[in-house]
This record gives C-alpha cells, sequence and structure tokens, in this order.
C-alpha cells in the first residue's frame, strides 16, 4: 500500500494539487480556528471562575456552616453573657463572621455556583474529610453543646461560652489554612488570611478573660 | 503537511482502493450463497476479502490504472482528515458551549427543569411578597404550605431533624428565610426516613418533620416552591435542594439559627401577643 502511496505522489502534479487544496485548507482552517477562540472567548470567564468542586467554592460552602454556629453562640453570649469583655467580644464575632457569609455566599453567585454542594462536608480540603466527626466540621459544637449554652445562665454563659469558641475558632483557623494551601485567588486570599489573624487575635482575647473568671 | 499528506493519503486512499475492489466480493460472495446456506456463507466471503487484500497488494503491476485513482486519493485522504479533525473540534466546541451554557443557567431555570414540581410563584404571585406575619393558627390553602403569611418566630432550620410534627406557621417562616423543609408522611419506611434525615441533618437552610395527612409519601417546600415524591431514593430530591436552598429566600441573608427561633415540635405555633421567654438566641 505504501508503494502505491509513493508512486501516486510522484505522479501528482505537484504544483496544482495541493496549492488548491492549500487555499481551501487555509479557509478551513481560518474558520475552524475563529470558532475555537470564539469558544474559548465563551469558555474563559468559566474557566477563571472556580468549579463546583473547587477548593474556594468548598471552603465558601462550609465555612459559611461553620461561621453560622459561632454567629449563633456568640449572640447567645451577648445576650446573656455576664462578663462585659465576653460580650464585646461575642459582638464583633457576629458582626464579622455574619458579614464574612454574605461574602462567601456572593462569591458563589459571582462564580455562577449553587449555595448547595455534591460533596461531602470537608472534601475540598487536603484530608479534611477525615477532619469531619458525627458530621461536625473542625471545632464546631455537637447539638447537645448548644443546647446547654442555650439554657446556661449567669457566669456559666461566659465560661461555657468561651470555651466553645476557642475551639470553634482553632478549628476555623485550620479550615482557613487548609483553603490559602490550595488557592491563589485574591479574594480568597485575603478573607481567609484576615480570618486567620482575627480568630487567633479572638482566641487570644479570649483566653485572657477567661483567666480572669472566677470559679 | 506535506509529510502527514502522504501517510493520512495513502492510509485514507485504501479503503477507496478496497472500495472499488468490492463489486468484485460482492459479486464472488453473492454469486456462492445463492447455492449454499447461511453457514457457509461466512466462509465463502473470506475468499473474496482475501482476494481483494491480495489485489491490494498486488497494487504494484497494475499501474495503468492508479493515476485514474490519483485525483481522488488526493482529493479524499486530506478531505476525510480535516472533516475528522473538524468533528472533533466542533465536538469540543459544542460540549464547552453546552457546558458554559449550562453553567450560566439561573436557579429559577434549573428549579423549572425539575419534573412536578409546583411553583406558586406564577400560580401565586400574590403570596411571593413576604413578611406577612401573623399571629395564631392559619389556615393554609395548601398542604404541607409553602408560601404565605406565617407566625413572627421562625422555626430553627440549620439542620434540624424534627422527630414530630412541628407548626407549619412556624415552618413557612423558616422557607422565607431560604430554608428547604423536609416533610414525609408518618408512616414512611424508617430506612426511607433516614435517607432523607441525611440529606438534613447538620445543612443550614434546612429541616424536616412528619407531616400528617400527607397525600404522597415525601413533600418538599421551599418559599413558593414544593415538589412531591413516592420514594427517599428519587433523584429530584437532590435537585430540588440544589436548586432552591437558600437561592429561593425571600429574605437573603437572614439566618435559620441565630434569632429568637423555636425549636419545640407540635403543631400549635407560639404566641407572641403576650410576652414570653424566648431561647436566648
Amino acid at each position: 500500500m505504501t508503494e502505491t502511496a509513493v508512486a501516486e505522489e510522484t505522479a501528482a502534479p505537484v504544483a496544482g494539487g495541493p496549492r488548491r487544496f492549500g487555499t481551501a485548507w487555509l479557509a478551513i482552517a481560518v474558520a475552524v480556528g475563529l470558532l475555537l477562540g470564539f469558544a474559548a472567548g465563551l469558555l474563559a470567564p468559566s474557566l477563571r471562575t472556580p468549579g463546583d468542586t473547587s477548593p474556594e467554592a468548598g471552603f465558601a460552602r462550609d465555612m459559611s456552616l461553620h461561621h453560622a454556629q459561632a454567629v449563633e453562640m456568640a449572640m447567645v453570649a451577648y445576650q446573656k453573657g455576664t462578663d462585659q469583655r465576653t460580650r464585646n467580644i461575642a459582638y464583633d464575632i457576629v458582626m464579622a463572621q455574619q458579614n464574612q457569609i454574605g461574602t462567601m455566599q456572593r462569591w458563589l453567585e459571582e462564580w455562577r455556583l449553587s449555595p448547595t454542594g455534591s460533596q461531602p462536608r470537608m472534601a475540598w480540603m487536603k484530608g479534611g474529610e477525615a477532619l469531619v466527626q458525627d458530621g461536625l466540621m473542625p471545632g464546631m459544637a455537637t447539638p447537645e453543646e448548644i443546647t446547654a449554652l442555650h439554657q446556661a445562665t449567669g457566669q456559666n454563659v461566659d465560661k461555657m461560652f468561651i470555651t466553645l469558641m476557642i475551639k470553634h475558632h482553632l478549628g476555623g483557623i485550620h479550615m482557613a489554612e487548609g483553603v490559602l494551601a490550595e488557592t491563589n485567588r485574591p479574594e480568597v486570599v485575603r478573607l481567609a488570611q484576615a480570618m486567620k489573624n482575627n480568630q487567633q487575635n479572638e482566641i487570644d482575647a479570649l483566653r485572657q478573660v477567661e483567666a480572669t473568671l472566677t470559679v | 503537511m506535506s509529510i502527514s499528506t502522504p501517510q493520512g493519503g495513502g492510509n485514507r486512499r485504501s479503503p477507496s482502493a478496497v472500495s472499488t475492489g468490492s463489486p468484485a466480493k460482492k459479486a464472488a460472495a453473492g454469486g456462492k450463497p445463492g447455492t449454499k446456506s447461511a453457514g457457509t456463507k461466512a466462509t465463502g466471503a473470506k475468499p473474496g476479502a482475501a482476494k481483494t487484500a491480495t489485489s491490494g497488494k498486488g497494487g504494484g503491476p497494475r499501474r495503468p490504472i492508479a493515476p485514474v485513482k490519483v485525483g481522488q486519493g488526493r482529493n479524499w485522504g486530506p478531505i476525510a482528515l480535516f472533516v475528522a479533525v473538524g468533528v472533533v473540534a466542533a465536538l469540543i466546541i459544542g460540549y464547552g458551549a453546552y457546558y458554559v451554557y449550562k453553567g450560566s443557567e439561573s436557579w429559577e431555570d434549573r428549579a423549572a427543569g425539575i419534573n412536578g414540581l409546583i411553583n406558586y410563584r406564577e400560580t401565586r404571585p400574590d403570596l411571593m411578597k413576604g413578611g406577612q406575619h401573623q399571629q395564631g393558627t392559619i389556615k393554609y390553602e395548601m398542604s404541607p404550605p409553602a408560601v404565605g403569611p406565617h407566625n413572627p418566630t421562625w422555626q430553627r432550620c440549620l439542620g434540624n431533624v424534627y422527630n414530630a410534627p412541628i407548626a407549619s406557621e412556624h415552618a413557612v417562616h423558616s422557607l422565607e428565610h431560604g430554608a428547604v423543609w423536609v416533610t414525609y408522611r408518618p408512616d414512611l419506611p424508617a430506612d426511607q426516613v433516614e435517607k432523607l434525615a441525611a440529606k438534613v441533618r447538620g445543612n443550614d437552610f434546612m429541616l424536616m418533620s412528619p407531616y400528617e395527612g400527607l397525600d404522597k409519601p415525601i413533600s418538599l417546600q421551599a418559599w413558593g416552591y414544593q415538589l412531591k415524591v413516592d420514594n427517599a431514593n428519587d433523584g429530584r430530591i437532590d435537585e430540588f435542594i440544589k436548586a432552591l436552598r437558600q437561592n429561593a429566600s425571600a429574605e437573603p441573608g437572614v439566618a435559620c439559627s441565630t434569632g429568637d427561633y423555636v425549636t419545640a415540635t407540635g403543631t400549635t405555633p407560639r404566641d407572641m401577643s403576650q410576652s414570653q421567654p424566648g431561647t436566648g438566641g
């Protein structure tokens, strides 16, 4: 078969044939190239934003849930706490974290993603799924602990809140570090870094208050 | 191109060489089956195929015919190649465009694609406004209610799985916040109840409770939307949640778990016309 191919190749008029094809194929190649360019233009925005299973989207969804619990606990401490320093920290936590939930939900809207993911909790983070215990992400309080905090009175509110909140923040910092290791999107880096710093500062402040609370 | 063309041309041209030989094959194969059974038809065809193969190999000596085929071979080889490339490119473009289209589909459109979805936003736009707080028992025109006036207090909806019926007046308020309320007929098998609970437990903007007198085993509610299904394995359940959870909210940004909510079961709504101690949340 190669024999005949070579034979035909030599037999063909080298000048006429290929040049005619050259023009036709050039036109088609240009058309295909334009189409591909157009498609690339269409695709580019969705390729530039995080996808449904990306670490950024997973972080935004899971951290929103994580924050929601912090807001609930801090609101209880703000309302029922007896120590003014605790109440001030709790107030800051409510304001900051509810705002951050809004920011993260807005990311998902901008990335055209649903607030509801299709992957298990923490799957976006390396080794993240192993950190989930009884469906709870790192540092989260159990439903029983939340109920107990709601039912607590007096200085028990402050104490219980401080204990739960330090644990909660440590888990939150771990998650923020998890996404920082995976992303270079400026808005995610900026917020995750801020969470890490602020929550560490709040842990320090809560520990200072804790040390002064009497039995 | 000058390097690839002889190869591609040579390979692509071979079918045309076979096709010119195929009438002979057909004739050879067609001649024999007339006299023999179907079983021998296959064996009868083999010599024919072998014949074309040998005639292809022996194409060298039959050079007089070759120049006639030269033009056709030159034409179809690269054309087939480029058509193949073009088809692949078109598939890539098509897939990409479809992906972009699907990705940019709004949650409303995704919801509208759910088979059997009841859309009260279209049928009862008057109920959509939200914020209509009302004390006491409220008579709803749908069961379970999916939109309408509701109690000023909402049912806690951060993944709460209630194992007894709750007051619709509270649950509808949760829907307004963006929650999906999963309800099931009390006779739903326990394994299916657990399957539903696994979708709800611990997830924000989700709550679940049994509902007496449900006309289907399972009913899902979001603000202005409803879907009734027979089985917890129905794939539309996840579609409903993914499309509508939080998205269907009439009060975006309002929480499920912070504020003066109720966690009590029982179908009598809390009456706040007298001051009562709240949850402290």
